[in-house]
């Protein structure tokens, strides 16, 4: 039976990206000056679930980094070295590579890039730099397998060195081997690499004595089922530890002395119950490993313990195995023995592990494509709207003949309604996504400006549509990368200022009715308004003589407008802003800037829930509905006769409050072709645009809707001033107003 | 669906092809009956702002929103009545779902490649690149329109135009 390995990459692929960024955030949490166990230990195993998984899926690249990097990570852990900052910068580079290491396994390529050597290189350094010739000389991360072979030399007549450094040079032919053994005569401990199979070993072992008096057995998995347990079950560190050690055969023999982790380890060493876990881990995570055991995993899915049974035989020693797997008490292994670690890997290799191989955490949730939630969400909103179009005509029915009718249709109603809430409720991800790479971001880009930058992170809770948080991404980047750039000033300059050294960038993110808000607010130099006039004017910008800030500050939204003295790889060629600025708009959103000269910037982003459905006011004109998106809408007015003025050649305006607003008729901007009631009959919504505000003159507000936005694009094209169109209760079709191009239509 | 609409279109032109016949004043037009995807009555419609008249705007076909063209007004053929006999044919073309007000439906045929002749150039309303050739059935011609490149066209202006360079 064999299995397809591909099958699981995926999971693989995942996992592994989640790792990572668990990885990168704790690694960036981390305080250097008095680093926290716990925190060391939970990078220790993100780093070793990705150099497990990577193993078994045969991403021997990856595994090879995550081993070097482990390494080092395993004796920070173990307070055997203290963290530096050099070291937090390696494991994030070492973090970087790996990204691109998955990235390129996921587009099927190999990734070949110098860092990958470099970041090794570094790690490695660290590793041992405390001790050059370091008795925990890591095993060679194994490119093909990694065989043991223990033997004791009289027995099996190579009791002379030289016959044995013959049989050892026989050996080397078939790849790399060391000699781990130290300098005992009675027991020898060689370890090779090599691509050729067990039988190879075998065979060359044949020529000098019986390959059975020569324990061979295959390392290549221990660490990751070392790790195992880590992953899946929450284990204390201790054991873990343990059993990590038991299963890292190089350092474990020379240490076991000095070692009081592992005391279990010289007694079980040649305990056949020892071999017997261990060979048991073999066969249950052989499905990841690729190893021979890989085989009767497939099995195992299906029928523990008659195909442990199985696995086991594949590895010759039967003896000690049934008892183990037998007897799953704790009393066959105490607490502090490695075994007790072993057991719970061994015992939960269930079908469900072996298959999804998942941290206990992802039970409670699955993965699921957007298409199908957004299918979800289509057909709740059909719902919705068979719903109302049902209760429109249920409307006529006399409630007391028909009483059973309208007690069902207002049950009908409220499930609907949650039913609906609950569907988009599964599109809506806490903004912590997009926020947990800012860390990184403002660390990396601050060093690279030799700037001092703090982030403040609040709000991450805040939930939001999955499709807008991955949109976020790109304009939330810009906003940061500029904020430190032209926002923070140097240190010195800080402290001439008589502000403290470290700037501080500040994301924040809100719910304000309706929708949500994003800030980023840095303490820095603020905007210069004089500097933004003076490039306005050159670039050929018309401003008013006295512009309000306001407005000076949208200029930083044009395209290509720049301030920045000099062009620097992080901002400054001006391409940002107005990309910004598209972006959100995008989205249904808008930018506002406010600054203050040496005080620093603040920069408010205010985006709707959700892009597939909009609160709306329904809105009437002649005998057609519109929908004015709810977040544009500032407040509506019955007018005066008296507001409403012309201006020549600039059409009308209303006067509101002290403030002249553009015009908007609905009837003018689409050629009702219905002659234009009295506008005092009307009212004047006034709304918010890109330009400023401004008010529309509609006939009618009718009510407020939840609506379900369609486009019209998908069997149409796009009408100007229209966003989408929406289904109605009656069944018909309104169409979505979009203020900002309403505005621009009115113009012309 | 959309597979067995292709997989009929690659049907071998010398056997016979089925088309729907419908008037428009007075003359007789079939287009090819697998890009029609229902017949039904005419509603209510939300117009369209700006949009040029033959476009009488939209409608909420179960949720999805489609655009309604009257071909009459399109082609000149006067202001007709809409009435509880005026039929919508709802195409769907490439994917996309159009709906086209016609005067009435006559007839499903069923047409050889050999009886379809080609058009001479002539003045009809309609342009004879969207003409696929004549046909007669029963003295009756019939005029075979490509409504496919027909309701892609720009003159429809029922695309927008980068949807048609890409596709």
């Amino acid at each position: 039976m064999t299995i397809d390995m591909s099958q699981f990459y995926q999971v693989f692929f995942e996992e592994a990206g989640e790792n990572l960024t668990a990885m990168e955030s704790l690694l960036l949490e981390l305080d250097v000056e008095a680093a926290d166990l716990e925190t060391l230990n939970a990078i220790f195993r993100a780093a070793h679930s990705i150099k497990g998984g990577a193993g078994t899926f045969g991403f021997s690249d990856m595994a090879e980094v995550t081993h070097v990097l482990e390494t080092l990570l395993d004796r920070l852990r173990k307070q055997e070295l203290t963290p530096t900052v050099d070291m937090v910068d390696a494991f994030l580079q070492a973090g970087d590579v790996l990204k691109s290491q998955l990235q390129a396994h996921q587009e099927g390529e190999e990734y070949e890039d110098s860092r990958v050597a470099e970041v090794c290189a570094l790690l490695e350094h660290l590793a041992h730099a405390d001790e050059p010739t370091a008795a925990v000389a890591a095993p060679l991360a194994a490119a093909p397998t990694r065989w043991r072979l223990a033997f004791a030399p009289q027995q099996i007549g190579q009791g002379a060195a030289t016959e044995r450094q013959a049989l050892f040079a026989s050996l080397a032919e078939l790849g790399q081997i060391q000699d781990q053994s130290g300098d005992t005569a009675t027991r020898c401990i060689w370890q090779i690499t090599t691509a050729s199979g067990r039988e190879a070993i075998e065979e060359l072992l044949a020529f000098v004595c019986d390959p059975r008096q020569i324990e061979l057995e295959n390392v290549e998995l221990e660490a990751a089922s070392g790790q195992r347990p880590a992953v899946t079950a929450p284990m204390p560190s201790a054991e873990t530890e343990t059993a990590y050690g038991f299963f890292e055969p190089v350092p474990a023999t020379a240490n076991t002395a000095a070692s009081g982790a592992d005391p279990g380890y010289g007694f079980f060493d040649d305990a056949p119950g020892a071999e017997a876990t261990q060979d048991h881990e073999q066969t249950g995570y052989g499905l990841f490993g690729g190893s021979p055991g890989m085989t009767q995993v497939a099995a195992v899915a299906q029928q523990a313990q008659l195909d442990n049974k199985r696995g086991y035989g594949f590895f010759k020693d039967l003896s000690g195995y049934n008892e183990v797997a037998a007897n799953p008490s704790p009393t066959a292994a105490s607490a502090t023995t490695p075994a007790a670690s072993a057991r719970p890997a061994a015992n939960r290799s269930t079908p469900a592990d072996a298959a999804n191989k998942r941290p206990a955490t992802a039970e409670s949730s699955i993965r699921v494509s957007v298409e199908k939630v957004d299918q979800l969400i289509n057909l709740v909103g059909e719902l919705v709207i068979t719903h109302a179009m049902l209760a429109d005509s249920a409307a006529g029915l006399d409630p007391v003949v028909h009483e059973r009718i309208m007690g069902g249709l207002s049950n009908l109603e409220r499930n609907s309604r949650d039913l609906q809430e609950a569907v988009m409720s599964i599109r809506m991800m806490p903004i912590s996504f997009v926020f947990n790479r800012f860390p990184r971001v403002v660390r990396d880009t601050a060093a690279t400006l030799g700037k001092k930058v703090t982030l403040k992170l609040i709000g991450e809770d805040t939930e939001l549509d999955k499709g807008l948080i991955e949109r976020m991404a790109d304009p939330l980047n810009h906003l940061v990368r500029n904020s430190i750039d032209h926002g923070i000033e140097r240190p010195e300059v800080r402290q001439a200022a008589g502000k403290s050294e470290t700037g501080e960038i500040v994301l924040r993110a809100s719910h304000r009715g309706g929708s949500v808000v994003v800030e980023v607010s840095d303490d820095g130099a603020g905007l210069n308004r004089e500097k933004l006039l003076a490039k306005a004017a050159k670039q050929g910008i018309p401003m008013p003589d006295n512009p309000p800030d306001k407005e000076v500050w949208q200029l930083i939204f044009h395209a290509g407008f720049s301030t920045a003295e000099r062009v620097t790889d992080i901002s400054g060629r001006g391409v940002g802003m107005d990309v910004v600025r598209r972006n959100i708009e995008e989205m249904n959103g808008r930018v506002e800037v406010d600054s203050t000269a040496g005080r620093g910037t603040h920069i408010t982003i205010r985006l709707p829930l959700t892009l597939a459905i909009l609160d709306g006011l329904s809105v009437r004109m002649g005998s057609e509905m519109f929908i004015l998106p709810l977040t544009v809408i500032q407040e509506s007015i019955q007018p005066h006769p008296e507001q409403f003025k012309t201006v020549v050649g600039k059409g009308r305006i209303a006067q509101i409050n002290d403030e002249y607003l553009p015009l908007v008729s609905l009837h003018d901007v689409f050629n009702s072709g219905q002659p234009e009631p009295d506008p005092i009959a009307g009212i004047l919504v006034i709304v918010e645009t890109n330009e400023g505000r401004a008010a529309v003159l509609v006939d009618e507000l009718v009510a407020q809707h939840q609506v379900v936005i369609k486009s019209l694009e998908t069997n149409y094209r796009k009408v100007e001033g229209v966003s989408g169109a929406t289904i109605m209760g009656d069944g018909r079709v309104a169409l979505i107003l979009d203020v900002d191009a309403l505005v621009r239509l009115s113009r012309r | 669906m959309s597979d067995e609409r292709r997989e009929g279109s690659a049907v071998v032109t010398d056997s016979a092809r089925e088309y729907l016949t419908f008037t428009l004043g007075d003359e007789e037009y079939g287009i090819d009956i697998l890009k029609v995807q229902e017949i039904r009555g005419y509603d209510a419609v939300t117009k369209i702002a700006n949009s040029p008249d033959f476009i009488k705007g939209v409608i909420n076909m179960r949720g999805t929103i489609v655009p309604i063209i009257d071909m009459r007004l399109k082609f000149h053929l006067g202001q007709v009545e809409y009435n509880d006999f005026t039929v919508v044919i709802i195409l769907n073309i490439s994917g996309r779902i159009v709906g086209v007000v016609v005067d009435g439906v006559s007839d499903v045929i069923a047409l050889r490649g050999d009886q379809v002749r080609p058009a001479p150039e002539f003045g009809a309303v309609l342009d004879t690149a969207y003409i696929d050739g004549l046909a007669t059935l029963d003295e009756r011609m019939i005029i075979m329109v490509d409504i496919e490149r027909l309701m892609t066209s720009q003159e429809m202006g029922l695309v927008d135009q980068p949807y048609l360079s890409m596709a």
